[in-house]
């Protein structure tokens, strides 16, 4: 019970802090945001698509937010309880809350939209709660999860982005694949869902009865959505929108926004998206098979140039298979094969000549096919650059582009590939985010984004799974450092560049990030200047 | 009675056309690699196969494909265009919501190039040869020339950023909420920049057609006959040169609307226009075959309506030409 009361310090502590810092805020404007692309739908316990989340994290809430430590604070739940042995954890919710339908928020929607729907239906539910054996509710304000092995990832997997708390009534008995409420979603959110206008906007309006006193400042949020990249830049530069995130500004304009009057640009709020660029080698085809061609592969590339040059500054070169962005909750090692050395590439060479990879009479070693992931231009040009830097140690590259479905299949269905150019994001905890890159069992046909490079090493299967067990902070942290130490020996998966994502936004928008989570909080602090 | 009868016949003569084109359209997507549930799936990011095959399962994609094709065409009989799984609605929903955006701009953008075209082509091929006609070809050949999305973006850059006159993009004031006539004016105001970048380039053709079209039908025998019966130059070019000058114009416009209600997939990225042009594409790289063949059943339904509203057309134009 110690961990509870110091839980309910913290809280407090945080209440006070946010209340008397910074500037008084004023009510009342609209706040009209970039999103793009259009997202598909707002089911966002059905599909995790980039888009879905960022307009409706503002109306579902999740039992958890957090500080920028990563660390979780009082959401729907207002207190928790982690047990000794790491098997039980107990919330204790909010009270007074109800649903933008009028009906009230208890136990019962926790236990269902977690047991029930997620589990079953939400993309990573299935991993995120895989431990969860049963869920219990003594009363109306009380949730206990039974684990049936301790789950220490699992408290950072239930902010409203990732573990969106639904309404019992408005899915009991439905097919949760086919509700209503995948385009009108009802939540306990600041704001609720007033009408979409497919190809131009979302529309929410302020929760009168929000629970959080005071709040949200904002009369309206507006979700715009603008297919073409010149267009946002311009919309948000006349002041027809007041905020975009995830490169929906793209980076090539930052900065000339940047130094604009009036617009400011900010890396915050990515720390629980952690997005990291890498390169998928196949280890089942030769000689990518041999682990001196990957190593050669690796001491080939000089990250700073990708960020420099292609991503336009933002960026940091990454180190390992666990971004650095996990340091402040310790499962970050920088104690790894170090790929950045000043004579990388004589190594580089070094390695090919020992797997047997001799030079012919035009100095070429090998030739092989790079697929670039079809995300937009940046990508290419990366491409390009690996192509160049490859050439040096005698490696010839063909660059393939292809549109989504084809490269989807291609990478995850056939494994028809040699090295494949794409970027992961690790998430909340590298259990949820880095173990199904790297995973035996993470091996599935025709599932994207898991271990494409068919990498299987029992070794490291039992590092992760002693990792992804352990309740232990101490002995967690021991088990990613020799994780990482393995994998940048063995590298299936080559780590190039840590992406910053940037947002841009209007001065006149106030406290709009104001967690790891960036967008995908709820903007109940969010306020506009007059 | 006549011609009642003849647009009956027409429509019963284009029902196995525009089924022909369906099973077409229907094949040919088939030919694309991966499937909707590829990339519902990839965009989440981390998804179990069981999911996967419960999807796949869902959408009927499990099926072999000439069973998937009867079941199509079996719909769309019922006049049933199915459900886009993407976007959880009904395909007609979808197609309805951006059929109005689209005709506003398309229709708008139609009788501003032909008005405008043809006006040109007559001042040119009036002033043959002068400073006038240069100027004009010159004007016709560099908007033809010149990308659209390069005009769309100089636009905005001028007008909406550096003058600050009209909205930058979008169909309406988001976040306004108008009702009533300032609705109306303000969707107007959007639609100002869309609609002239999009007829800058049709403009050219119909300029350049209604030019030829003119000096030819100067020559012919009817011209001379008025000119010796004394009537003025003017008209001769109004009266008679013009009625019969604008019919190539008309049939090149009526093909050029079945085009244009696909939507200008550059001028509605550009703009933020909610057309259909830009739900097809989208629809294309999500592999949502539904909401795809939905959309080309209704633009090959149009194409044939136009087509034959054209022909109708026809016959008031020139009354020598009959239906039947």
């Amino acid at each position: 019970m110690k961990r509870f009361a110091r839980n309910l310090c913290a809280a407090a502590a945080a209440l006070l802090w946010s209340t008397a810092g910074g500037q008084a805020a004023e009510d009342g404007g609209t706040l009209i945001m970039l999103v793009q692309p259009e997202p598909p739908t707002l089911a966002s316990y059905l599909s995790t698509s980039g888009p879905i989340g960022q307009v409706t994290t503002k109306v579902y809430e999740g039992l958890l937010e957090y500080d920028f430590d990563l660390q979780p604070q009082p959401g729907l739940a207002k207190s928790w309880d982690i047990s000794e042995d790491g098997k039980t954890i107990t919330f204790k919710l909010q009270e007074g809350v109800t649903f933008h339908d009028g009906t009230p928020f208890n136990s019962a929607d926790v236990a269902f939209s977690i047991g029930t729907v997620l589990k079953e239906v939400h993309p990573r539910g299935a991993n995120t709660f895989k431990e969860l054996e049963s869920i219990e509710t003594p009363d109306d304000y009380t949730v206990v999860f039974h684990l049936s092995n301790p789950a220490p990832y699992l408290i950072r997997g239930l902010s409203g982005y990732e573990t969106p708390i639904l309404s019992k009534e408005s899915f009991e008995g439905t097919d949760f694949r086919d509700n209503p409420t995948a385009n009108k979603p009802i939540g306990t959110g600041p704001f609720k869902f007033v009408e979409w206008k497919k190809g131009q906007y979302v529309r929410l309006d302020k929760n009168e009865n929000y629970w959080k006193e005071g709040l949200p400042h904002l009369d309206r949020v507006v979700a715009r959505f603008i297919p073409d990249a010149s267009t946002r830049t311009a919309a948000i530069e006349k002041g027809e929108v007041q905020f975009a995130a995830f490169n929906a500004i793209p980076n090539v304009d930052a900065q000339r926004l940047d130094d604009m009057d009036g617009i400011s640009v900010t890396t915050e709020g990515y720390t629980m998206i952690n997005p990291l660029t890498l390169l998928e080698v196949n280890t089942t085809v030769a000689p990518f098979d041999k682990k001196e061609v990957r190593q050669a592969i690796s001491y080939a590339i000089d990250r700073q140039f990708i960020i420099d040059n292609i991503f336009f500054g933002y960026g940091k070169p990454a180190v390992g298979a666990v971004v650095s962005a996990f340091d402040s909750v310790g499962l970050y090692s920088s104690d790894v094969r170090d790929y950045g050395v000043a004579d990388r590439l004589d190594k580089a060479n070094a390695l090919l000549d020992e797997a047997g990879l001799k030079r012919d009479g035009d100095g070429t070693r090998l030739e092989m096919t790079l697929d670039v992931l079809p995300y937009g231009e940046s990508w290419q040009r990366i491409g390009e650059y690996i192509k160049q830097a490859l050439a040096e140690l005698g490696i010839k590259v063909t660059i393939r582009y292809e549109d989504v479905p084809t490269w989807l299949k291609r990478t995850y269905t056939d494994y028809a590939f040699e090295l494949n150019l794409n970027f992961f994001y690790q998430l909340s905890d590298p259990v949820i985010g880095v173990h199904r890159q790297y995973l035996t069992r993470e091996i599935r046909k025709g599932t994207v984004f898991v271990n494409g490079a068919q990498y299987s090493n029992p070794e490291a299967d039992a590092l992760m799974d002693s990792a992804a067990t352990e309740p232990d902070p101490k002995k967690r942290s021991v088990t990613y450092a020799k994780l990482q130490k393995l994998l940048a020996e063995e590298v299936p998966v080559i780590p190039l560049v840590e992406m910053d994502f940037i947002t841009v936004y209007r001065d006149e928008l106030k406290d709009a990030v104001v967690s790891p989570l960036g967008v995908y909080a709820s903007f109940d602090k969010a306020w506009l200047a007059k | 009675m006549k011609r009642l009868r003849y647009i009956l016949r027409r429509i019963v003569q284009a029902i196995p056309v525009v089924l022909a084109i369906v099973v077409m359209n229907f094949l040919l997507l088939q030919l694309a690699e991966g499937d909707a549930v590829d990339v519902l799936a990839g965009e989440a990011g981390s998804a179990t196969p069981e999911y996967i095959a419960q999807l796949r399962e869902r959408f009927g994609l499990d099926q072999p494909v000439h069973v998937q094709l009867v079941r199509y065409v079996t719909n769309i009989l019922s006049l049933d265009l199915g459900y886009s799984f993407r976007q959880e609605m009904q395909v007609s929903e979808l197609i309805l919501m951006r059929l109005g955006p689209t005709l506003l701009l398309m229709i708008t953008t139609l009788v501003i190039a032909v008005g405008f075209g043809a006006l040109l082509g007559i001042l040119a091929a009036r002033g043959l040869n002068t400073w006038r006609d240069n100027l004009i070809s010159v004007f016709a050949l560099v908007s033809y020339a010149t990308p659209l999305f390069w005009i769309g973006l100089m636009f905005v850059v001028v007008f909406s950023i550096k003058l600050d006159l009209l909205p930058a993009s979008g169909m309406e004031s988001i976040g306004a909420f108008y009702e009533g006539w300032d609705r109306v004016l303000d969707i107007a105001v959007h639609l100002i920049l869309p609609a002239t970048t999009l007829s800058l380039f049709y403009l050219a053709a119909y300029t350049r057609l209604m030019r030829a079209s003119i000096l030819e039908q100067a020559g012919m025998d009817y011209v001379t006959t008025a000119r010796a019966k004394g009537l003025t130059e003017r008209a001769i070019t109004y009266r008679h040169i013009l009625r019969n000058a604008l019919l190539p114009v008309v049939t090149v416009a009526g093909v050029q609307m079945g085009g244009l209600l696909g939507g200008s997939v550059i001028v509605e990225s550009v703009f933020g226009w909610p057309g259909l042009g830009l739900l097809a594409y989208d629809a294309l790289f999500s592999r949502d075959l539904n909401l795809l063949l939905g959309i080309f059943f209704v633009s090959a339904c149009l194409v044939v309506a136009v087509n034959l509203f054209v022909d109708i057309l026809y016959t008031f134009l020139d009354p020598r030409i009959e239906v039947g």
